[in-house]
């Protein structure tokens, strides 16, 4: 009997950031499933714990990132994914897969737009821990993790809501520096049950401590943030107690 | 398999489909005529030829298979012009060489394989070469051009260029994965003014290069293949003629290498569907272009789709690892034409064009068979696992469709509504006629050496630093995913500031506790002067670059890319001829052995005032292994304490170099090494390296010696304090030398104070040097020569220079 929490992953036409997610979350003791969404029904999220949506262009995002993949979503398991959070269940999106929580309305109101310079941004971004989150509890108050979106900008329809989701600890993530014009440097959102979780940057490409670009990085001898990241997940996901399965 | 994807009969396209060609009776005039008018880009010879074929066969040839031989006959898949006869005269007197592929670059390959049995395990023969990873996998790498479709339509041109070379990986073994891709551009310079531009249509620098750095950016970054690694150029001459290389780099299992198409197997395609977009790349891009072009010749770019490739892709590598692929190549240049003449110009067998998917309804029988509709590969397979191959299909969400059958009878037929439209003994045609062409080429004599000319250090080094050549590629860089696969350990900008450039790129395989590091280098102001040289300099450059980032210098395999004007004129193939000889010498006796390449001729342009071609460009890619993550090394200074050490000779050749270019010095000598003390040299850094000795180091390249220093300080760790005066030299060497010649084979090594007297033992007896030291002030960089101080910089300026020179254009 599988002992370990296990981590569904779902993969659209255009995801392709599920080998290396994939990776990480083995590397921290999830026993993983790569699903392609053709397949997709209810069924699938029984004994699951924690469902993931990486990076990539889902259906291209030739429109609004992450729309088309709501819809397939939707249509092929309708309102699963928000019974399978009531009954405990944690969902984590990656960049792509952030856009795509977000456009199923599981992550407070908002939309990742166009970063402000128009263009497509890969980098590392310095990052702040505003508050506590499921999957940042292992990780210092700064640190930093590799980004790589053209639509990676968070805004509000009104721009007091961004900063009253940084009041209320629903913004737990905020870049250091602006760099795409996200409003109130907003990285990473989490939902009120604390167990939906989004983010632009993308912690699978820190698992090792190599994966920086200096050297002489001196954050931790063997392991990248990355890691951190996934590793507190899973404590906070092996903590809780087993989804049940669907009725 | 689904009916519903089939053509309906109601779209049946009116009659004709397909029609025979009278051409029996034909005079050379006029089959040269037809071959004209339909633009089957074939000469004279090849139609006596083609017409001698079907006298003895007894018909005239459908427009089919005038298409399926104009296609296997075409520059662009056959490369006729490197197996040409030639009849050369260069400084070693009269000589004629019949093939300089085989002569210089398959031959010498084949001599160096032999020498390291086990290294190369597919050269030449597949969509790309493999060469050992380790005990169970092999890496492969795969250049292409897409030079023609990018000058008239920058963005579908260049996204299709680099989309046709991920299927090339796909289609290389049985299915190799892509894990990473390099882009090499060669653009006018994008401060030209459009009023000096000659010919109406001919597309703004500036509107080349956007289009082409976002038509690589969207289909690479949403195939999720990161492009690591990358180069660009830029010369008056690239305005109406740029280049655009794509290429990527894949791995697979050794065991999955051999394919084979056996009679039985069905034939497959998978992917996207067939419509006429991409009429006739592969003879458009035989011809030269000219403003016509622009206007005519749309209907040969095609269009791309990264989804579905990435869906194909997905399917593909599913299906292999299930065992279910017999054999696998992708629909490139002459689409179904030359992939099924591919696997069935053996075996034989029949394709079946009513089975293919088609984008729209009405095409005739030869627009479904060479149309180069992108995202297509076709595969074999045996009927039993057609069931599973449909599952998979379905499971990824791309299209399927038997196109036929192998039937081991050595003849290529194809049908359209029921009517035989092709049937080809294609062991007719594997052999087209050799070209015969002539090559001349003269070294100017006397050419001085430049190495003593005026020099202004300081200025001289800013202009260099804010040279077109030189300046930071970083604006382009970030619009390209480079560390999606989360295995990019060296990056293309990194240092301590994560934003100074390396010499390689270094990618971590999934599996394997060795990584593979690629690069590449090209040249083209050195062929100006000395092709020679320049194939010698590309060769060294590339095969250095790659040492210094630690890959182990005896398992180094190279790619050769050319691109050249009119290989009629014979001063163009001349230089040609002779940048082949230099590259092949050099390569054998690095034992760096090619394992595939690609030529594209006819780059020029008819302006009303004649030709302009673009100067001869030789493109050197290269991947090397890398046996431990611990080995590599980056190009950013690390220490504010450690020891500077500058490896191999300086000499005062100038010519080729950005200094003596932007001084507006013309024809120079270029500048020569000893290889045999190079090789020497980099066999002891690696072993430098292994010994954990080396902190970093950045080959000395374009703009020299003072150019590499800045370089490595950009990292911000450190300042810079050298001596130029136990610089190794030969001969007389000035100051404008010491500081910016780009002789070839050299290295500087970033070292421990600690380690030093190790390292200055184990490099006794070649060209060694302590120059100095870093410093504790990041701010300055101070070099002197005696008891002058010829430069006194601030680094934060020339940061400022270099990282901001592309921004303003980009």
């Amino acid at each position: 009997m599988e002992k370990r929490p296990h981590a569904l992953l779902l993969k659209y036409p255009g995801t392709n950031c599920d080998a290396e997610t994939a990776r990480a979350l083995e590397a921290t003791g999830f026993a993983t499933t790569i699903l392609p969404v053709s397949q997709l029904d209810r069924d699938h999220l029984e004994g699951v714990s924690l469902v993931v949506f990486s990076g990539g262009f889902s259906y291209g995002d030739y429109i609004m990132s992450g729309r088309v993949a709501r819809l397939i979503t939707e249509q092929r398991i309708a309102s699963a994914l928000e019974e399978f959070r009531d009954r405990g269940g944690y969902l984590l999106g990656i960049c792509n897969g952030f856009q795509i929580l977000t456009q199923m309305g599981l992550l407070p109101a908002g939309s990742l737009v166009h970063n402000t310079s128009g263009r497509f941004l890969c980098r590392w971004a310095g990052l702040d821990k505003r508050s506590d989150a499921a999957p940042l509890s292992f990780l210092p108050d700064h640190f930093e993790l590799p980004v790589a979106h053209a639509e990676g900008r968070f805004v509000t329809a009104d721009p007091a809501d961004a900063e009253r989701y940084l009041a209320e600890g629903l913004a737990p993530l905020t870049y250091t520096d602006d760099i795409n014009g996200s409003f109130a440097g907003i990285a990473g959102l989490q939902d009120k049950t604390g167990r939906v979780f989004g983010l632009m940057p993308h912690p699978e490409r820190f698992l090792h401590r190599a994966d920086h670009y200096d050297p002489d990085w001196d954050g931790d001898a063997q392991w990248g943030w990355g890691y951190h990241f996934f590793r507190s997940l899973h404590a906070a996901v092996s903590a809780s107690s087993p989804v049940p399965c669907p009725a | 398999m689904t009916e519903n994807h089939r053509t309906p009969h109601a779209t049946l396209p009116a009659p004709p489909f397909y029609r025979h060609i009278p051409i029996a009776a034909l005079d050379g005039d006029a089959l040269l005529s037809l071959s004209r008018r339909m633009k089957l880009s074939l000469s004279r010879e090849d139609m006596l030829q083609v017409q001698a074929i079907f006298t003895d066969w007894g018909r005239e040839p459908t427009d089919v298979e005038l298409e399926v031989i104009a296609q296997t006959w075409s520059e662009h898949c056959k490369h006729r012009i490197f197996g040409a006869t030639i009849t050369h005269t260069g400084p070693e007197g009269p000589e004629t060489i019949r093939s300089l592929f085989k002569t210089f670059i398959k031959d010498m390959s084949e001599r160096v394989f032999a020498r390291k049995p086990g290294f190369v395990i597919s050269a030449f023969h597949d969509n790309a070469g493999f060469i050992r990873l380790d005990d169970r996998r092999a890496v492969c790498l795969k250049v292409e051009t897409h030079n023609h479709p990018s000058a008239i339509e920058p963005y579908a041109g260049a996204n299709t260029g680099l989309g046709g070379v991920i299927r090339d990986i796909l289609g290389a073994g049985r299915g190799a994965k892509p894990i990473g891709s390099l882009d090499v551009f060669c653009f006018g310079p994008p401060d030209v003014s459009q009023a000096g531009i000659r010919g109406d249509d001919v597309i703004h620098p500036l509107g080349i290069m956007r289009g082409v750095v976002r038509g690589v950016r969207d289909y690479g970054n949403r195939m999720g293949i990161p492009t690591v690694s990358g180069a660009i150029q830029f010369d008056d001459a690239y305005i109406y003629n740029p280049l655009v290389f794509c290429g990527t780099a894949g791995v697979i299992a050794i065991k999955d290498i051999p394919k084979e198409v056996l009679p039985g197997q069905l034939i497959i395609a998978v992917g996207g569907r067939t419509g006429r977009d991409g009429l006739k790349g592969a003879t458009f891009s035989s011809a030269a272009l000219d403003t016509d072009s622009h206007a005519e010749d749309q209907q040969a770019v095609q269009i791309g789709n990264p989804i579905e490739e990435k869906k194909a892709a997905d399917f593909v590598l599913a299906a292999r690892d299930a065992g279910l692929i017999g054999f696998i190549t992708d629909c490139g240049a002459g689409g179904f034409s030359s992939a099924c003449g591919e696997m069935l110009s053996e075996g034989g067998g029949e394709i079946i064009l009513d089975n293919a998917p088609l984008k729209e309804p009405g095409l005739i029988s030869w627009e479904v068979f060479i149309s180069e509709s992108q995202e297509r590969m076709v595969l074999s397979a045996t009927p039993e696992h057609l069931e599973a191959l449909q599952a998979l299909a379905d499971l990824y969400e791309t299209e399927l469709t038997v196109l036929g059958k192998a039937d081991g009878s050595g003849i290529l037929k194809v049908r359209h509504h029921g009517e035989m439209v092709c049937e080809l003994d294609c062991g007719r045609l594997h052999d087209a006629p050799v070209r015969h062409l002539r090559g001349h080429f003269t070294l100017p004599a006397g050419l001085p050496l430049g190495g003593d000319l005026p020099c202004d250090p300081s200025a001289d080094l800013r202009r260099i630093l804010s040279d077109f050549a030189v300046v930071s590629r970083e604006p382009i860089i970030r619009e390209y995913d480079h560390e999606v696969q989360g295995n990019t350990v060296l990056k293309p900008l990194a240092g301590a500031s994560g934003d100074a450039p390396q010499d390689a790129a270094v990618l971590r395989i999934d599996g394997s506790h060795r990584l593979m590091a690629m690069t590449q280098a090209l040249l083209p102001e050195w062929g100006k002067t000395d092709p020679k040289a320049m194939g010698r300099a590309c060769v060294d450059e590339c095969f250095r670059q790659l040492v210094a980032a630690g890959a182990d210098p005896d398992r180094i395999a190279l790619l050769d890319n050319f691109c050249v004007g009119n290989p009629e004129d014979p001063d163009t193939l001349g230089a040609l001829v002779e940048s082949v000889k230099g590259l092949s010498a050099l390569a054998e006796a690095y034992g760096a052995p090619f394992v595939s390449g690609k030529d594209s001729f006819y780059n020029y342009f008819e302006t009303d005032d004649g030709p302009v071609s673009i100067p001869l460009t030789v493109l050197i890619s290269g991947m090397g292994i890398v046996e431990d993550a611990s080995h590599v090394t980056g190009a950013s200074l690390r220490r504010p304490d450690s020891v500077l050490c500058v490896l191999g000779t300086t000499s005062a050749a100038m010519g080729g170099s950005i200094f003596a270019r932007t001084n507006r010095h013309p024809a120079l000598q270029v500048a020569d090494f000893d290889h045999v003390a190079a090789l020497e040299r980099y066999r002891r850094y690696h072993q430098a390296v292994t010994q954990g000795w080396i902190l970093s180091a950045h080959d000395i390249g374009e703009g020299g010696l003072a150019v590499a220093l800045a370089e490595m300080a950009f990292s911000g760790k450190g300042g810079i304090e050298v001596s130029l005066d136990s610089l190794p030299v030969e001969g007389t060497v000035g100051r404008a030398a010491r500081l910016f010649a780009e002789t070839p084979g050299r290295l500087i090594l970033e070292v421990s104070p600690g380690n030093l007297d190790a390292l200055t033992s184990h490099f006794a007896g070649t060209a060694f040097a302590t120059i100095g030291r870093a410093t504790s002030d990041p701010s300055r960089m101070c070099v002197d020569w005696g008891d002058e101080r010829v430069l006194n910089e601030d680094l934060a300026e020339l940061k400022s220079l270099w990282k901001n020179g592309l921004t303003p254009y980009y």
